[in-house]
């Protein structure tokens, strides 16, 4: 957000053409530009979300959100152009599906939305004492406060944290409190990849009743990678044998 | 036949690889429908999109753990792996064992729910005793707040009835068999009004429930359903439906013949049963009342078995129309038959699955909920299957070519969505779009238009994306050679191939 407003303070000085926004780090060099290093700043991160919930809409704020989780090289220029468009339309721009900004837009939304929703549903909690539940993704986008909020509402009353072995972040949600985002030392994050090797018997029950369920007339292992694709199964306890 | 509760000497787990491969062939396993926040001091919320946790080797969603709370049973479907003739091992869960297992599974996050079904134990009023027991310990003692899906057992009394409705989030009854004269058949020891008559009780008293709370008293629909009006949840083809049903009674007070349509809940006579709070509270043994929540808000559910008897699709499909518009079902599932037991009334032990025909079925029933079609445009008595090559609504658009081409930039939603290629979601960004500016064929596709199936049947500013003729035949042959792929996986998706070897030859 940061980015954005001083990308827009310097556009309006040499014009909106003549900005790219990039993620760091940059691996290729181009030779005509000039790189702007640009550090989090919260004052003007607020102006700029004020400005999109005012003139544009709060789903549109929601937009530009998820697709600031994305993984995608090209989502900060995708966020800079979709509010140049909606900055001129106002609210009414989240209908324009033919404006190819906006579309693209709403492409990053429903990809981050989606991993999150993926997540959200493959994400598996394993507990060494049965009181503090740990579960590991590898999300490609930065969505594990968003799978968060979604459990946070689901075990209210239980002590948990999710955490992202790409980045090395978690999320963490004290019995009955608010969650958190807490960056993890090498130390931390050591201890905690000891728990998912840990199994019980309901680890077994469970890898039982998922091989029991599946009709063997109707095998069908395309349809289960389409489904569930095997990125993603890495941390699900019921593929690990298949793995070794 | 010897029916005792004996916990045999099964651990958990051995009774969880019975009592889970027991309950596989029952297709409902969605946990939608239903939107509940959490609590406190509980587990567990419910999604109004419903969440699959996990997809096994067949390919279907693991969304609810999906188990009989005892394979015992003293019917004897032909149909079924756990009749009672047949020699499988049997077992049952205790209460305390369901909630255990629901419980620690939910907290890892590996099931969204419960999905409890059962064999008839003894007789079905005990059974069903035993099944909201069960609920009940889950709901009270252990605090969960997560989806449940309970399927009854026809016959079990209206208490118990009412009792499930209120401790769960979705009931059902299998139909199993369209038909009255199949259900006799395969199905001895049911019959159309054992089943029926639960389905509209609870139908009633969800709508009471409904209209107490503020809400209409149909089961909300998809919203695009709002603007058709030749769709089966349009105010316009409800009102013909209950016109048709008393023009029925005439006749049939008249003739008293019994053609092949589903008897209406009037007919049964019970248009009052309704299943009250008061019902279920008397039936509970433990303090229910911080527990009244609403009767099965994700509403009901059925499923029939395609492939078994000799019913034509027709007929399927218009049972699923009258289950919709006369039980107001929240959704009717189809189970290709899969061959288990060898019986003469039934298809012999090799039949392939109908998997085609199933998928077919689902597609067809997708129109009737989101598209507007009623099944009588689909399928008529001359024509009383699918075919095979295209899916119905391509099918549909092919036998009313008059219709198309249709305008893209001027076409209502309704037309819209009668093209092939194009759904709801992609309908309604069309008529959103076009108030802003001009559409092309690009932009179309990026707004989610299957242009390859629908390129046929649309103009875009009163031009083709390509010179195709609008003629049955030749769009025909294209669709057919578009969609072969895929018809050919579905048929042949259970089939594993091996490598050749010179032995196969004769040779070495």
């Amino acid at each position: 957000m940061t980015c954005i407003y001083d990308a827009w303070s310097e556009a309006l000085r040499i014009g909106h053409d003549q900005i790219q926004l990039k993620k760091e780090p940059i691996l290729q060099q181009t030779m005509f530009d000039e790189y702007v290093h640009v550090d989090g700043d919260n004052v003007k991160a607020e102006k700029v979300i004020r400005s999109v919930r005012r003139d544009i809409s709060d789903e549109a704020y929601l937009d530009v959100y998820y697709a600031s989780l994305s993984v995608e090289e090209d989502a900060l220029q995708a966020i800079y152009n979709f509010l140049r468009v909606g900055f001129a339309v106002g609210s009414k721009v989240l209908e324009q599906y033919s404006n190819p900004h906006v579309i693209r837009m709403l492409e990053l939304r429903r990809k981050v939305g989606n991993e999150s929703h993926h997540f959200n549903e493959f994400a598996r909690f394993q507990s060494l004492d049965r009181k503090v539940y740990v579960s590991h993704l590898e999300p490609k986008s930065d969505v594990i406060m968003l799978v968060g909020r979604h459990f946070a509402d689901r075990m209210p009353s239980e002590h948990w944290m999710i955490i992202d072995d790409n980045r090395k972040t978690a999320c963490v949600h004290p019995k009955d409190g608010t969650n958190y985002l807490r960056y993890l030392t090498d130390d931390e994050f050591e201890s905690l990849r000891k728990t998912e090797q840990y199994e019980d018997e309901y680890t077994e029950m469970w890898k039982t009743f998922f091989q029991a369920v599946a009709i063997k007339e109707r095998e069908n292992y395309v349809c289960q990678r389409n489904l569930f694709p095997i990125w993603k199964r890495k941390h699900a306890v019921e593929f690990r044998t298949l793995r070794i | 036949m010897n029916i005792e509760i004996k916990n045999s000497n099964y651990t958990t787990q051995e009774k969880l690889q019975i009592l889970a491969d027991a309950a596989k062939y029952d297709v409902a396993c969605t946990s939608s429908g239903s939107s509940r926040r959490g609590k406190k001091g509980e587990l567990g919320n419910t999604e109004a999109c419903g969440i699959c946790h996990s997809f096994a080797a067949d390919g279907r969603c693991i969304s609810l753990l999906k188990i009989l709370m005892t394979n015992h049973c003293a019917y004897d479907c032909k149909y079924c792996i756990n009749r009672a003739s047949n020699d499988v091992k049997r077992a049952t869960f205790t209460p305390e064992e369901i909630c255990e297992l629901t419980i620690e599974f939910y907290r890892r996050n590996y099931i969204e729910g419960l999905f409890l079904s059962s064999g008839v134990l003894k007789n079905p009023t005990y059974t069903m005793e035993k099944m909201c027991e069960t609920l009940l310990l889950l709901r009270t003692k252990y605090h969960f707040n997560g989806y449940i899906h309970v399927k009854t057992i026809p016959g079990a009394s209206d208490e118990l009835l009412a009792a499930a409705g209120y401790l769960a989030d979705r009931i059902s009854v299998n139909l199993e068999l369209p038909t009255e004269e199949s259900l006799r058949t395969l199905a001895p020891n049911k019959t159309m009004k054992t089943i029926l008559n639960p389905m509209g009780k609870v139908q009633n008293t969800i709508a009471a429930h409904r209209m107490a709370i503020g809400k209409t008293a149909y089961m909300e629909r998809s919203r695009g359903n709002q603007l058709l009006n030749n769709g089966i949840f349009s105010e316009i083809s409800k009102r013909n439906y209950r016109e048709s049903l008393e023009e029925k009674k005439k006749t049939d007070r008249l003739s008293d013949g019994k053609d092949g349509t589903l008897p209406s809940q009037k007919e049964m006579g019970r248009v009052d049963g309704l299943l009250t709070w008061d019902n279920a509270y008397q039936l509970a043994p433990r303090d229910m009342s911080g527990l009244k929540r609403r009767f099965a808000p994700a509403g009901q559910s059925t499923q029939m078995i395609i492939g078994a008897t000799g019913e034509s699709d027709y007929t399927l499909l218009q049972t699923t129309q009258q289950l919709y518009q006369g039980f107001d079902l929240k959704r009717v599932f189809y189970s290709a038959y899969i061959p288990l037991n060898e019986d003469d009334a039934l298809p012999g032990l090799g039949t392939p699955t109908p998997l085609l025909r199933e998928h077919r079925l689902y597609q067809a029933d997708w129109l009737l909920r989101f598209y507007g079609f009623q099944a009588g445009e689909l399928l008529s008595e001359e024509k009383p299957d699918f075919n095979e090559l295209i899916d119905p609504k391509c099918d549909w658009a092919l036998r009313h070519l008059e219709q198309f081409p249709v305008e893209i930039e001027t076409a209502s939603y309704a037309r819209l969505l009668r093209v092939p290629g194009i759904g709801p979601k992609s309908a309604s960004r069309i008529t959103h779009a076009r108030r802003y500016g001009r559409l092309d064929f690009a932009s179309l596709k990026k707004m989610g238009v299957v242009l390859k199936r629908a390129h046929y049947f649309i103009t875009c500013g009163g031009k083709q994306m390509y010179h195709t003729p609008v003629e049955a035949s030749y769009i025909m042959r294209q669709l057919v050679s578009v969609d072969k792929k895929d018809v050919w996986n579905i048929e042949h998706s259970n089939e594993s191939y091996v490598q050749l070897s010179l032995a196969d030859f004769g040779i070495g």
